[in-house]
């Protein structure tokens, strides 16, 4: 392998975006420049997401570079731009929300973009290492992000929960790369994977080894029963960085999913019993929504509420999965669309939830949320879009989400059991998402009602509340986009 | 040594761990537990590495060791912050967030 300019050009944004999270640490350290730091960390992301909308022009086809580690194809840059945009929109909501709850971190925002890069790592992977890489780079600089908020007394418990049960999932992704290595004979490739596993699939090392690299996989996007962590680590974070967990490291880690799932263990020949993986998949996606949803019924507190719904939002992803794993075309760019209008919408969402709370009061819990229709119309509005687009409700982008994700499983009649119950799961979880609605629109406020004023909120509130209406109206732009320009069979 | 025992010693070492993790209640514990899982896994990588005659188990053990020696180093940052605030490093009495 020769080291020329087109790999290093294909790793651009991935490099501007570390680079410019080192220099942001190193600003912090030296200069106490704060104000810069960010300056550096939002210019960073918009000049890498410029990048990436450059390669998308340009890869046609998909370019695996650095001897099969790495590829650049249209999924891997459509999920870039998603996440880079999560983090561009973190940064917005989370320099008003530190200054406001004073705990000013310059690291935080260099860690932001360490997690961005690691979440850039997952999607582009093709090899278990980088794979690995990714994981743990976006993990590590998640537990920091938790743990940053010194004034919750919780923060740091939070993050210990999500550390241990992290680092237990890192334990199972690397047996399972050991086992998957020595019973395909040395291959870590999802290539080589896919070709050696026909040979291996009876072997129950290489059975042991998928399913250890599945629940590894599973822990990181928080399906049952492996969500143990999601509702105190969400609880705990600091609200931005709240959004970040919940959008960006699901959209990486489902995206890592679609690849390994749809490259190295593709293979019709990988049984595993009848369908494997996919009939296993299919049980967890049901009792992932099933229990996020009727967890989320009884709580009070909305962030642990919104825990539980992207708790059951992961198990709709995984029905997405599963239809990938029946062979359904579409399913991958029906996912991408999902992918794309759940992180903006939780975005949106946790942005409200940050600019409600107020320095040693978070005012997280749903009666606290009384009557702000009276006073802010324009936030409870835009908050109650966005809440009806995570349950779904045309027309926006959460919809058409699920209406492509439900359609494209439908067209295997093995899944149709799933759909039907995913769109009762909908239903159901309209209830929990309009408690938040009726108290904000039909209660009498309790307290007085201060929340803060922040430019940079403002901001994130109407771009994700347009991107998501924009999304439900005309979805067609994103769908082309997410099927890498070609549409077929839409 | 036949190659399979090395993978059964492996084996053993990673349930060792898997079962540390879920059963004891000291954070510290649970933390060297996952370092055993870490390095069941640097075992086996080891093990096929040298079976097969192939570099890339090698190479992959080296990232493990750099990904364990991480996730101590954090982890243990996090615990001495907990211990701060709790004054304890029992899984049982961390227990502020509930629901």
């Amino acid at each position: 392998m020769t080291v020329d300019t087109v790999q290093i050009a294909a790793l651009a944004p991935l490099l501007l975006i570390s680079g410019a999270g080192c220099l942001a640490l190193l600003l912090d350290t030296f200069k106490r420049a704060r104000g810069p730091a960010l300056w550096l960390a939002q210019l960073g992301c918009l000049a890498a997401f410029a990048l990436v909308a450059s390669q998308w022009m340009r890869a046609t086809s998909s370019q695996p570079i650095w001897a099969g580690m790495w590829v650049v194809d249209r999924m891997a840059l459509f999920l870039d731009g998603v996440l880079i945009g999560t983090a561009f929109l973190t940064l917005l909501v989370a320099a008003p929300f530190m200054r406001e709850h004073d705990f000013a971190h310059g690291e935080h925002h260099a860690l932001v973009l360490f997690a961005t890069a690691g979440m850039m790592t997952v999607v582009h992977a093709t090899h278990l290492l980088s794979l690995l890489i990714g994981i743990e780079t976006m993990s590590l600089a998640a537990y920091l992000l938790v743990a940053s908020w010194r004034r919750q007394p919780a923060g740091a418990e939070g993050a210990l929960k999500y550390l241990l049960l992290g680092a237990f999932a890192a334990g199972f992704l690397v047996y399972g790369t050991a086992l998957v290595y020595g019973t395909t004979g040395g291959e870590m490739s999802y290539a080589g994977i896919a070709a050696r596993a026909g040979q291996a699939a009876d072997n129950p090392l290489f059975i042991v080894g998928v399913y250890f690299l599945l629940t590894g996989m599973l822990f990181k996007i928080a399906a049952v029963p492996f969500h143990m962590w999601a509702p105190d680590a969400y609880e705990a974070a600091p609200t931005p960085v709240t959004g970040l967990m919940a959008a960006g490291i699901k959209v990486a880690a489902v995206g890592g999913l679609v690849r390994l799932l749809g490259t190295a263990f593709a293979n019709p020949g990988l049984a595993l019993g009848h369908a494997g993986w996919v009939r296993v998949l299919g049980g967890v996606a049901f009792v992932t929504m099933t229990w996020g949803n009727l967890a989320a019924l009884r709580q009070d507190n909305v962030k642990r509420m919104l825990a539980y719904s992207s708790i059951a939002h992961a198990g709709y992803l995984l029905i997405g999965l599963v239809a990938l794993g029946q062979r359904v075309d579409g399913a991958q760019p029906a996912l991408l669309v999902y992918l794309a209008a759940y992180a903006f919408t939780t975005l949106g969402v946790f942005a409200v939830v940050a600019w409600v709370g107020r320095r040693d009061d978070e005012r997280v819990l749903v009666h606290e949320w009384a009557g702000m229709a009276r006073t802010r119309p324009a936030v409870a509005l835009v908050m109650t879009v966005l809440l009806l687009s995570l349950a779904g409700v045309p027309p926006t982008g959460g919809f058409f989400g699920k209406f492509y994700v439900f359609r494209a499983a439908m067209q295997s009649p093995d899944l149709a059991w799933l759909v039907v119950a995913a769109v009762l799961n909908s239903l159901a979880s309209v209830y929990y998402y309009l408690r938040i609605v009726v108290a904000m629109y039909f209660s009498e406020s309790v307290r007085s009602w201060q929340p803060f004023r922040s430019a940079g909120i403002a901001i994130v509130l109407v771009v994700t509340v347009v991107v998501v209406l924009a999304l439900g109206l005309v979805p067609r732009p994103v769908v082309e986009l997410a099927a890498g320009g070609l549409i077929t069979g839409w | 040594m036949p190659t399979y025992a090395y993978i059964l010693v492996s084996l053993a070492l990673f349930f060792v761990g898997t079962a540390g993790v879920l059963l004891r209640r000291n954070v510290l514990i649970v933390l060297m537990s996952v370092e055993l899982q870490f390095a069941a896994g640097t075992l086996a990588l080891l093990t096929f590495s040298r079976a097969l005659g192939d570099q890339k188990g090698h190479v992959f053990a080296f990232f493990v060791m750099a990904l364990a020696a991480a996730e101590a180093a954090v982890g243990l940052a996090i615990v001495v912050s907990v211990f701060r605030t709790r004054r304890t490093a029992s899984l049982d009495e961390v227990n502020a967030l509930k629901g």
